[in-house]
């Protein structure tokens, strides 16, 4: 009987099982004519048109352009946003400078810029990376300041009272304490890079995951579109819960911090 | 101070040739455009047509959101069944199914108010489930030992504490929602405020779509700010 208690209340299993049961419902909802195919697809037809994909290495082709524009944005953004938020943590002048820059990027529709990065870079792979660099520098900076804001001033006056230079304060003690916060906001970031490629392939693009989203959308084809969405999902998903692993290695630094 | 100093280089910039003002325009510009805008009367249709999706779709998304996200709270096989759609919907960014929504609903509004469901429901529910979660289990047990029945528990107990995440997750959930709005117009549409920036965006009309794009951010601001306004005014009386 505990048995089947801890079968039944295992949240892998149920999880499993109610997806199976999901695409199940999906499949024959559609093969017994419940639903017009043309709307929805079958998930038997996405399986079959992905490994087509695969196999005219289209997929890949689309997956290469996408993640090299995402890896270039992402990389950029880590490097810059947690440079700026470091500085501007450390330095009263700059945060008060940038304080209101970020607080409009953060709180503007990125993406509504979109049609401006058109007219200076071109339509493409420049603009799509420089919309995903925004939409995820904003967070990094903005995670990373507040992390550094948020260090125990107690730890920092004990530090400086046994004759920490400014180098071991920022080393030892400052980076240290706000690694959790940074972390959160690579997390968030990624999300939003993910986002900012696809939907900027959307719009305007030759080649990737959201530009073959489209192109099929326009086709009316929604049995390749699907196909391409469930690897943005995946892909999503993978990014995800990379970073919570990352997130969770580092938690046990964490302390009580209300964002 | 620093606003003032990127805005007067933004000015003069142009003026004295260093930058092509068809790339950046003017602030003297942009405020030109905005009062054309405003004079010719179409702004208003544009906006209540934005508003109007905006406003259904994220209203679905309460209604649907937080009473969806209090009962995955509390029913644990029932959040077990859910909770790897429901993640892979969070980690997938959202406007990505803005093409098959198109194909689904149309270019119409209905299209649009998806859009925004899909963006404002998903931070609804994540975090009504973290706030039922995270009730104070002592309290439960407390309100229990004085025999409150299981409704009263949930009504004047798990409800009244879980009502701050409840509203942190409306929050996060209502810049993704005017994003959905935005970007939604602006991939295929009829009328609107994104339409408007896909538009004059392609006819290098710099200044104009400058105005759209402050009227939205001002928008979201001033939206996400009165929420979070909202939020500390149920954490302090919450202690």
């Amino acid at each position: 009987m505990t048995g089947f208690a801890s079968w039944k209340s295992s949240p892998i299993v149920l999880g499993v099982v109610f997806f199976a049961a999901l695409l199940l419902l999906w499949e024959s909802a559609v093969r017994f004519g419940w639903v017009n195919p043309f709307f929805v697809s079958r998930p038997s037809l996405i399986a079959a048109s992905l490994s087509r994909e695969v196999q005219s290495g289209e997929l890949q082709r689309n997956l290469a352009v996408s993640l090299g524009e995402f890896a270039i944005a992402y990389g950029a953004s880590v490097m810059i946003g947690i440079l700026t938020g470091l500085l501007a943590g450390r330095f009263c002048t700059l945060e008060y400078i940038l304080d209101p820059f970020l607080w409009f990027l953060y709180s503007a529709p990125l993406i509504a810029f979109y049609p401006i990065f058109v007219i200076w870079f071109g339509l493409g792979a420049p603009t799509v990376i420089a919309v995903s660099f925004l939409l995820s520098v904003t967070q990094i900076t903005a995670s990373t300041l507040s992390g550094i804001q948020n260090v125990d001033p107690g730890l920092v006056r004990a530090a400086r009272s046994f004759g920490a230079s400014e180098r071991d304060l920022l080393w030892k003690v400052i980076l240290p304490a706000s690694v959790p916060m940074v972390i959160a906001g690579l997390r968030l970031a990624i999300g939003r890079v993910l986002m900012g490629v696809v939907v900027a392939e959307l719009f305007g693009a030759t080649a990737g995951l959201g530009f073959s989203i489209a192109y099929y959308g326009g086709l009316l084809q929604t049995t390749n579109m699907l196909a391409s969405l469930v690897v943005v999902v995946v892909l999503g998903v993978l990014c995800t819960q990379a970073l919570s692993a990352l997130e969770a290695h580092f938690s046990y630094w964490r302390t009580d911090l209300r964002i | 101070m620093a606003v003032l100093v990127v805005l007067a280089v933004w000015e003069i910039a142009p003026r004295v040739g260093a930058i092509d003002p068809a790339y950046t325009s003017q602030p003297s510009k942009v405020i030109a455009a905005g009062i054309q805008i405003v004079r010719s009367g179409g702004l208003l249709e544009d906006i209540s047509v934005s508003l109007a999706e905006f406003a259904a779709g994220f209203a679905l998304a309460i209604i649907v959101g937080v009473p969806l996200g209090l009962l995955l709270g509390t029913f644990r096989v029932l959040r077990y069944l859910l909770d790897p759609p429901i993640m892979a919907i969070y980690a997938t960014p959202h406007l990505a199914l803005l093409p098959i929504l198109v194909v689904w609903l149309g270019i119409g509004m209905q299209s649009k108010i998806a859009v925004v469901f899909v963006g404002g429901v998903i931070p609804i529910v994540v975090n009504s489930i973290a706030g039922v979660r995270e009730v104070e289990s002592s309290w439960i047990a407390a309100a229990r030992s004085l025999c409150a029945r299981e409704w009263d528990v949930f009504a004047k107990v798990i409800l009244p504490a879980s009502l701050p995440a409840v509203v942190l997750g409306i929050r996060l959930g209502l810049s993704r929602a005017v994003l959905g709005v935005v970007v939604a117009e602006m991939f295929q549409s009829q009328a609107g405020i994104g339409n408007r920036i896909m538009r004059y965006g392609s006819e290098f009309r710099t200044d104009y779509l400058l105005f759209y794009v402050l009227l939205v951010s001002v928008f979201s601001f001033t939206a996400t700010w009165s929420v979070r306004a909202l939020e500390d005014k149920l954490w302090t009386s919450g202690k």
